[in-house]
């Protein structure tokens, strides 16, 4: 069981987090394991999956990919602006196509999926759990895993690759904008799809999307596992909730910082 | 016609809470109508009670839907249908829960102290009325309740105690 380690002695603090992480790879492996068992699937599940991947992605596209279109016109605009004065523009379009598309894009997206669904899951799994929800499921026979849970894994997941994929599509293409000044149907030369093909590279796509696979089940897995760890006790749902976001914002940087030094060192 | 308290829907008397939990426990398959076992908070009477099939039955929505309904218009409580538990009055949710526990189609229905979850109604006549409505649908159900409520369902404690 979590506790609140400030209440603890420093060693019986460092047993529970330790605890808490064998909890998080137990039910990672539980929650993996039975998302790819066809049993796991029917009526009830695949619905639960629909409505919350309409909730995670559908719902929030439009305004997420604005977003993203703003960020990234502004951003790109901003390294053309500097390697004008700096007699560097032939590279700004590869730079600003790296940083934004293969490591901006994909980590704001995961820490917006995580902040906005994320922190909604954590929540309503402590909430379930500590008003006995789960147990009254098990009660019933039904498995608060098959419906309740690993839904929201693979939801969640599903949902963060389809916004990322949405996100740098938009950040291609904004980028692309405001390189060539606004006009893409005057520059379409051979340059220009090398510094595209170069950076899109096999290589770089599968490193983004491996990546982006694990931000998904990252956003999704620690906050429900951190929840389901939580004492029965209503006091202690704030702290799940902090306590699963702080992990999950570790684990992300972690990721990309990984994938950094894999892509770069 | 009255069932509560009759070979039909008998009352199992416990003195204390031990005896209330080792008589639970010691039927693992029934089906437990509880003020322990909570609804979905987040999902409607409806859908709580359409979980049910749709889970073990693998049913449809539509269809799973139309059983919830059918059962909720039979004991007259069709009108919150659409709520959620925070906005149910304890009638209301009681139903819920026994209409949960009727689809499971479990040998044994154990309502267990009636008298928390419905404090503020005669809850023997409640049931009856309720169980009346379930007749053809509901299985073996026992009541657990204490000798100290023996009045309401019209016996005297010490008539339970002999």
């Amino acid at each position: 069981m979590a506790a609140d380690d400030s209440t603890l002695p420093a060693h019986r603090g460092l047993e529970a987090r330790l605890q808490a992480w064998i909890a998080l790879v137990r039910f990672a492996a539980a929650a993996l394991r039975d998302a790819v068992s066809p049993s796991t699937y029917n009526s009830a599940t695949r619905e639960v999956v629909a409505r919350q991947i309409y909730f995670t992605a559908w719902q929030i596209l439009p305004w997420f990919t604005g977003f993203i279109a703003l960020l990234s016109l502004v951003v790109t605009q901003i390294l053309v602006d500097a390697a004008r004065g700096l007699g560097i523009f032939q590279y700004v379009f590869q730079f600003s196509l790296r940083a934004l598309v293969l490591d901006i894009v994909p980590l704001l997206t995961a820490f917006f999926v995580a902040l906005r669904t994320g922190a909604a899951m954590a929540t309503e799994v402590a909430l379930m759990r500590i008003r006995n929800e789960l147990g009254t499921m098990e009660r019933m026979g039904i498995d608060p895993m098959r419906l309740e849970l690993v839904p929201r894994v693979i939801a969640g997941t599903v949902s963060l690759l389809a916004l990322t994929s949405a996100a740098v599509a938009v950040s291609l293409l904004c980028a692309h904008l405001v390189v060539t000044g606004f006009e893409p149907w005057a520059t379409h030369d051979a340059e220009l799809r090398h510094v595209v093909a170069e950076v899109v590279s096999p290589t770089a796509m599968v490193a983004l999307w491996a990546k982006v696979l694990a931000f998904g089940l990252a956003v999704t897995i620690i906050p429900i596992a951190e929840s389901l760890n939580a004492p029965q006790r209503m006091f202690h749902a704030p702290i799940a909730v902090l306590n699963g976001m702080v992990r999950l914002f570790f684990v992300l940087m972690l990721i990309e910082v990984s994938v950094l030094a894999f892509q770069y060192l | 016609m009255k069932l509560v308290g009759t070979d039909r829907v008998p009352v199992r008397w416990v003195v204390d809470t031990h005896a209330r939990e080792a008589l639970i426990a010691a039927h693992p398959e029934a089906a437990l109508v509880a003020e322990s076992l909570p609804l979905r908070a987040n999902l409607s009477v409806m859908e709580n009670i359409a979980i049910v099939p749709r889970y073990r039955q693998d049913l449809d929505e539509d269809a799973a839907d139309a059983i919830a309904m059918a059962l909720l218009e039979r004991v007259g409580f069709a009108s919150c249908a659409h709520a959620r538990d925070p906005d149910l009055d304890r009638e209301e949710r009681f139903v819920a829960k026994l209409l949960q526990a009727v689809l499971l189609r479990a040998p044994l229905v154990l309502v267990d102290r009636p008298g928390l979850m419905l404090p503020d109604v005669a809850y023997p006549h409640f049931l009856d009325v309720t169980f009346t409505a379930l007749r053809d649908e509901l299985g073996a159900c026992w009541i657990i309740d204490y000798p100290w409520n023996a009045p309401l369902y019209g016996l005297s404690p010490s008539a339970i105690c002999a």
